[in-house]
């Protein structure tokens, strides 16, 4: 029994403690939520918030690193507490767009002027931080998406990289299955990798216009156009062109199924580097997502991450200087460095670059428009329901007419619910 | 008291002056706490349900039952639906026989019982998240111990499990169940230390079969904890969430309710029509509250 008293006694000073600490050091101390929980990204954020604390001790950052799917989910927690995390880790577009339109996210168009920031970003990512003439965004890296391939097992089969047409993917497919390799890996536990196969298909099949107003639910979902875009994709299924059962893997086990030769190709996103085995990294390249209709322009996704300052911050002085280091010229080269991120900022030095790397940006700047996402360019809910759509076509590709006309009603209330706010 | 035909004025005074406020007093902060965290919340959500809030809006927009016709056309709605109910069907029986069954079985004295106890009742020390997990990786489609052995006897293509939309929602109840199997042997095991060993003497003298013991003395004198254990199965399978938040994340048709509420109200910032939900699965749970409080009820005005 007096063990257990103690066990309490113990247990209310250390809360005293923490309250008392807290109180105490809530002045000064700047408060930063990451969401780079993936081992990489985490050190590269560690090392940045380390690199600051040493050279600003007076004001140091608490970096809290949460789970990135669980991240998501909290950010709605975080924006509206009081006081709100200062310095937060989120994304450009409709994601970013959600909580500005709600005043939970601070304008830090003073910073922009007094750093001079429009001289150093290029147009396109200012663009993406403004908001009705404020600045809420900082964009500080993005990443290209690319059919990753393994050249050695393109060699095995003779199928020459890059593949450039519709058809030849559907051949290459055949190729591979007659050989018995899977075709493409995917891990669509999550959807979102299945997203990004409806994003080119449909950006390639009508263009990049279409698939924006169709995100910004201008467009219907049952337009021939869209339907014609899942029935493209369905020729994948046809010809078996995924692994099977992928929907029981994330996109990290899914990238087993490649890295151990039983699938040559993965549609996926720049920062698959980051979990591919460095040793095998000789034998992964990529080209740009094949074309369908050679009249349209062509699309890439290309996600643009970055950080904002809550409404509700308590120290919105110290987030301010602490996002500009964030968006310095001295950060972002080390995230390119490090990892390959791509520089939102003109002043970043990129002749260093890997030839993988070079290639990337010259991806994106061949691109006639840069798209951020599925699930970034549409509202969260529309998302949702997409992309549980594009599930459940996989599963019954021949129940495309009464998924569409589902997603038509989601669709409607959700731009009348628009333009009503 | 009912002898007393009217009381005097004064008499009245002094009786009022008699109540003893000291019970009431020691309520109050429980009853506070009540109202504060659970009736409160309750009448909150059931306003929230007629709302179209989105979680960080300062004012919802009320919208009467627009959230509630839209529920009833949600295929989404559904199918969690009848995936609770699908759980709730196989949770009240399957475990609940095998349970009683592994009872009785260990309730005699052999040799190594406690291991054997020890070793169906460790799952439930898990927690959800981690049954989920290690189940995913059984049922892994690639490396999964179950295919890993299907393959080893020859099958050439084994099944996808939680890949596959036919059969997820099983392989996730199962895993469930699992669990639930060591719960209700302890449960069991417990009722039947208190079963009278001289009504089974008893009935042993006047030559009832095995059979009979079980059917006619022992599962007589284990009905309140029958009782019991369909309550919390039912409670179980109704909040099922963690299994499938972590084995399918509601893919291949194997939403349920709760999971479903919460994807609504904090992936898609539907906190309406996530509190619809709410209230549906508050409404389902209250048809088995009625159930047992009836049947409590009658048995106490039996007495």
């Amino acid at each position: 029994m007096l063990h257990f008293k103690k066990h309490h006694l113990v247990l209310v000073l250390v809360l005293f403690i923490a309250v008392i600490s807290s109180a105490v050091a809530q002045d000064n101390v700047i408060t930063f939520s990451s969401y780079n929980s993936d081992p990489v990204p985490r050190a590269t954020t560690e090392d940045i918030v380390a690199l600051w604390n040493e050279q600003n001790p007076d004001t140091p950052v608490e970096l809290s690193t949460v789970a990135h799917e669980d991240f998501k989910q909290a950010i709605r927690a975080y924006l509206t507490a009081s006081p709100a995390p200062d310095v937060l880790t989120w994304f450009a577009g409709n994601r970013a767009r959600f909580f500005i339109d709600r005043d939970l996210i601070m304008d830090f168009s003073s910073m922009w002027e007094a750093e001079g920031l429009e001289d150093v970003y290029a147009p396109g990512f200012s663009a993406l931080a403004t908001v009705d003439d404020g600045k809420y965004f900082l964009p500080t890296s993005y990443y290209w998406w690319a059919i990753y391939y393994r050249p050695s097992l393109f060699e095995q089969v003779g199928i020459e990289a890059p593949i450039e047409t519709w058809d030849d993917l559907l051949a290459a497919c055949d190729t591979f299955n007659a050989a018995g390799i899977s075709p493409f890996s995917i891990g669509t536990k999550f959807r979102w990798p299945a997203a990004a196969w409806f994003d080119y298909i449909n950006m390639r099949l009508n263009g990049p216009q279409f698939h924006i107003d169709l995100m910004l639910l201008k467009e219907s979902y049952t337009d021939p156009r869209v339907k014609a875009a899942f029935e493209t994709w369905g020729q994948m299924f046809e010809h078996n062109c995924f692994i099977p059962d992928a929907a029981a893997y994330d996109w990290n086990e899914a990238l087993d199924i490649m890295v151990q030769g039983e699938a040559a190709m993965y549609l996926m996103g720049a920062f698959i580097t980051d979990s591919y085995p460095d040793e095998l990294e000789e034998d992964l390249d990529f080209f740009r997502f094949p074309i369908i209709n050679p009249d349209v322009p062509i699309g890439e996704d290309a996600p643009t991450d970055g950080y904002f300052i809550a409404a509700n911050a308590a120290n919105p002085e110290g987030a301010m200087t602490f996002l500009n280091y964030l968006g310095s010229q001295e950060v972002q080269q080390n995230a390119f460095n490090e990892q390959g991120r791509l520089p939102t900022r003109t002043d970043v030095d990129i002749s260093g670059a890997t030839p993988a790397v070079q290639k990337g940006i010259e991806l994106i700047q061949s691109a006639d428009y840069v798209a951020q996402f599925y699930d970034r360019d549409t509202t969260p809910e529309m998302a949702d329901s997409g992309m549980n759509a594009m599930m459940d076509f996989w599963s019954d590709p021949s129940s495309l007419d009464d998924l569409l006309l589902e997603l038509e009603d989601d669709r409607i209330r959700l731009a009348a619910e628009q333009a009503t706010e | 008291m009912a002898s007393i035909a009217r009381p005097r004025p004064d008499e009245i005074r002094r009786s009022r002056g008699r109540i003893n406020w000291t019970p009431y007093l020691f309520l109050l902060l429980p009853l506070a706490l009540y109202l504060v965290w659970i009736i409160g919340p309750t009448f909150y959500t059931m306003y929230l349900s007629m709302t179209n809030w989105d979680g960080v809006s300062a004012n919802p927009t009320f919208i009467g039952l627009a959230n509630y016709e839209r529920l009833f056309r949600d295929r989404t709605f559904q199918e969690s639906f009848a995936n609770n109910i699908r759980w709730l069907l196989v949770f009240i029986t399957v475990p609940t026989m095998i349970g009683l069954g592994l009872a009785m079985v260990f309730n005699t004295e052999m040799r190594g019982g406690r291991w054997y106890k020890i070793s169906f009742y460790a799952p439930l020390v898990l927690s959800g998240p981690v049954i989920g997990l290690i189940w995913a990786w059984v049922y892994n489609p690639r490396a999964g111990l179950i295919n890993a052995f299907l393959r080893g006897v020859g099958v050439e293509s084994p099944p996808g499990w939680l890949a596959d939309r036919d059969l997820a929602i099983w392989a996730i109840i199962f895993a469930a169940a699992w669990r639930q199997v060591g719960y209700v042997m302890v449960l069991y095991l417990a009722g039947l230390k208190n079963v009278d060993p001289q009504l089974v003497e008893a009935a042993q003298i006047d030559g009832a079969t095995r059979f009979q013991l079980f059917r006619r003395v022992i599962l007589p004198l284990l009905a309140p904890v029958t009782t019991i254990v369909i309550i919390i199965s039912v409670i179980d399978s109704l909040r099922a969430f963690d299994l499938v938040a972590i084995m399918t994340n509601g893919g291949q048709r194997t939403q349920v309710l709760a999971n479903f509420m919460y994807i609504e109200a904090f992936n898609n910032y539907q906190m309406g029509y996530g509190a619809a939900i709410a209230v549906m699965l508050f409404a389902i749970m209250l048809v088995f509250i009625a159930w047992y409080l009836w049947r409590s009820l009658k048995e106490e005005l039996d007495y």
